[in-house]
């Protein structure tokens, strides 16, 4: 059950909260820039220890996935919002349309473009920073509603 | 392909380096803490469990995200290994779908390359837990095989 409330936190703070309480998104970086109804921006830094090619320099295909998985489940919240809930991934496709450049920071847009009562559909866009009519990267997710209640989630969350 | 990484594969055939220098050599690889066992030229991946893979906290488990990039690594290090003459993979496009969620606890992956062509590799990966039969998530990705430079 749902429930409907006068919100407590703004999409961009749903995102900061939900992001910081998940560690490996912490680890990666990830910072939520915009939230909008319409869905989410959010950057990932370079990082060395994120390197997949080493004689480059240039990201892990395995890192931007995790960044662009996570980002998609944001731009799922901030469609259901004011309402809570935790939205599994069911399916991830991501086609690397080229190799991003070394050591550039990444961008993520993802928007939530069909909610259904129990699915989510989601397509997320990456490119580096300033070039976002030349993306890296284009996804297509689902999620899974799960209907919780917020507090029973950020309650158990040290932030 | 750097000629020290095709010095790198020579060496884990030969006995003379153990497989586990081909993740040592990727810096996310490490990130993630993979880990390759090796029967012979059988090779099993592993995920061990760690506090920084961790996604949702409450229950707790794995971050979606950590899981696929560890079974991208594993079938990328897998395709090197089938090539007589390797070439380096590149991901053109990796799909997955999550079956149950990842605990927080050891993940294996397995990986079988559905088509090796001349150009693109094709490879099936399957990451479980408790059981072999029950996978956690199971994914596809192909891969661009490029000639030097290229």
């Amino acid at each position: 059950m749902t429930v409907e409330t006068t919100p407590k936190y703004t999409r961009l703070e749903l995102c900061h909260r939900f992001v910081s309480s998940v560690r490996h998104s912490v680890e990666l970086g990830i910072d939520v820039i915009d939230a909008q109804e319409s869905g989410v921006r959010a950057q990932m830094p370079w990082q060395e220890r994120l390197v997949g090619n080493p004689d480059t320099g240039v990201l892990h295909g395995g890192a931007v996935f995790a960044f662009l998985d996570q980002v998609g489940g944001l731009a799922a919240a901030v469609r259901i919002y004011p309402a809570f809930e935790i939205t599994p991934t069911i399916d991830f496709r991501l086609d690397h349309l080229r190799a991003p450049a070394a050591k550039a920071a990444i961008i993520c847009w993802a928007e939530c473009y069909r909610l259904t009562e129990h699915v989510a559909f989601v397509r997320v866009t990456a490119y580096e920073k300033g070039k976002e009519n030349d993306p890296i990267a284009t996804g297509l997710a689902t999620y899974m509603r799960m209907k919780i209640p917020s507090g029973k989630y950020f309650n158990k969350v040290s932030t | 392909m750097s000629e020290a990484l095709k010095t790198l594969i020579a060496a884990c055939r030969n006995g003379e380096q153990p497989y586990q220098a081909l993740v040592e050599r990727v810096p996310y690889a490490q990130f993630l803490g993979i880990g390759i066992e090796a029967r012979g030229e059988e090779l099993s991946f592993v995920l061990p469990k760690a506090d920084t893979n961790m996604g949702n906290p409450t229950l707790p488990a794995l971050h979606g995200g950590a899981v696929a990039g560890f079974m991208e690594q594993a079938a990328l290090i897998f395709l090197l290994l089938k090539m007589g003459e390797p070439r380096l993979p590149k991901t053109i496009d990796f799909t997955i779908d999550y079956l149950r969620a990842g605990l927080l606890r050891d993940t294996f992956a397995e990986c079988r390359v559905t088509r090796l062509g001349r150009r693109v590799g094709n490879v099936h990966i399957e990451a479980w837990q408790t059981r072999r039969d029950e996978p956690i998530a199971i994914a596809r990705a192909h891969f661009l095989l490029s000639e030097e430079g290229g």
